[in-house]
């Protein structure tokens, strides 16, 4: 019912905006900056949730996101215009999750969750199943990241004396390159069912 | 006798240690970068480019893009202003688009930047919201907002043409 009903109202937001996107369009052509469309996110299949932390694959076919299920922050993988949900192996019963990041095709899926009593940064591989840990030396605990879209590097936001700092990785001995269309080596991962 | 045993049990937890992390190496030209950088947080990283919020001792928070084959921060004339502050930003592949959060007037703003001919467009929030976080596709068409609306968060999608 809320899904439908988000829906509607959509559609029609769309149509009136139409004429203001056009006229905002023009009003912007002078500095050659363009105007935008505007697409729901994909429905979860519960309504009105809150989600939060969205993170799109390269080519923008997928989108991950942050969901509650059961009370726990859960990253959810969807495609972007269908709103299909896509399998995630390795991330059940290690809530919270945090700061998913996808790479181009989507095969390789970043994101924080709870090792223990620590946070950890893994890496599913959606093409072979394969988990990456990402190990860090003691003390450290990752906060945010980002993956690079061709999954041959990743950024780390770490809590260090006090501070954040950003510190990069070399991806490249651990994964194979996940490139665009025309470049690629790696498939986009396994279909959820229906 | 008991020294050597020490030194080979330190050799292999050594190479057992190395084995869990063999995956991950740090960049060292980069991460030096990073550190004259100041304090680093929200990043996006690019196979070229790493888009950050950096905030030198005694300074205030800015966006920075790193172009990675070069290790040095670009130019983002126009981008910074000394009234706004950063909250999120993401970098598309070729470090042309930059989408950024920034707080100005006691409000959160979408802005998109485009590099090449160093114009900042206002993307409106519509609803209206408070956006908080932004993420951009690969090929800098597709932006994802963060937004709190009425008590929720969502997730915004705009499309450029």
């Amino acid at each position: 019912m809320v899904l439908h009903h988000a829906t509607t109202a959509h559609a029609s937001t769309t149509k009136h905006l139409l004429p203001l996107a056009c006229v905002l369009g023009l009003a912007l052509s002078s500095c050659a900056l363009m105007p935008l469309r505007r697409q729901p996110a994909a429905p979860t299949g519960l309504g009105a949730e809150s989600r939060q932390q969205p993170a799109l694959s390269g080519d923008g076919r997928l989108l991950a996101s942050l969901v509650e299920r059961a009370g726990r922050t859960t990253v959810l993988l969807q495609e972007r215009q269908s709103g299909r949900v896509l399998p995630l192996r390795h991330l059940r019963n290690r809530q919270p999750h945090s700061s998913p990041s996808l790479s181009w095709n989507g095969r390789y899926l970043a994101v924080v969750v709870q090792q223990g009593g620590r946070r950890q940064a893994v890496i599913e591989d959606r093409a072979t199943g394969q988990q990456h840990p990402l190990f860090l030396p003691a003390g450290q605990e990752p906060q945010q990241l980002s993956l690079a879209p061709d999954g041959q590097s990743i950024a780390l936001e770490l809590i260090q004396s006090g501070s954040q700092r950003l510190q990069l990785f070399s991806l490249s001995a651990m994964l194979e390159p996940d490139r665009p269309p025309g470049l690629r080596e790696s498939g986009g991962g396994p279909s959820a069912q229906p | 006798m008991r020294a050597l045993s020490l030194l080979t049990a330190t050799g292999t937890a050594g190479l057992l240690l190395m084995g869990c992390q063999g995956g991950l190496q740090p960049l060292p030209g980069l991460n030096q970068q990073l550190i004259r950088l100041g304090e680093s947080q929200s990043p996006s990283l690019a196979s070229d480019w790493l888009a950050l919020i950096a905030t030198r001792p005694g300074g205030r928070a800015q966006v920075q893009l790193i172009d990675r084959r070069r290790n040095a921060p670009v130019p983002l004339l126009g981008l910074n202003r000394p009234d706004s502050l950063p909250i999120s930003v993401a970098v598309d592949h070729r470090g042309e688009h930059l989408a950024v959060v920034r707080q100005r007037d006691d409000r959160s703003e979408l802005v998109l930047y485009r590099r090449s001919i160093q114009a900042t467009q206002l993307v409106p929030i519509e609803p209206a919201g408070v956006p908080s976080r932004v993420t951009i596709n690969a090929d800098g068409r597709v932006l994802a907002v963060e937004v709190s609306r009425s008590g929720l968060w969502q997730v915004d999608l705009l499309e450029l043409p």
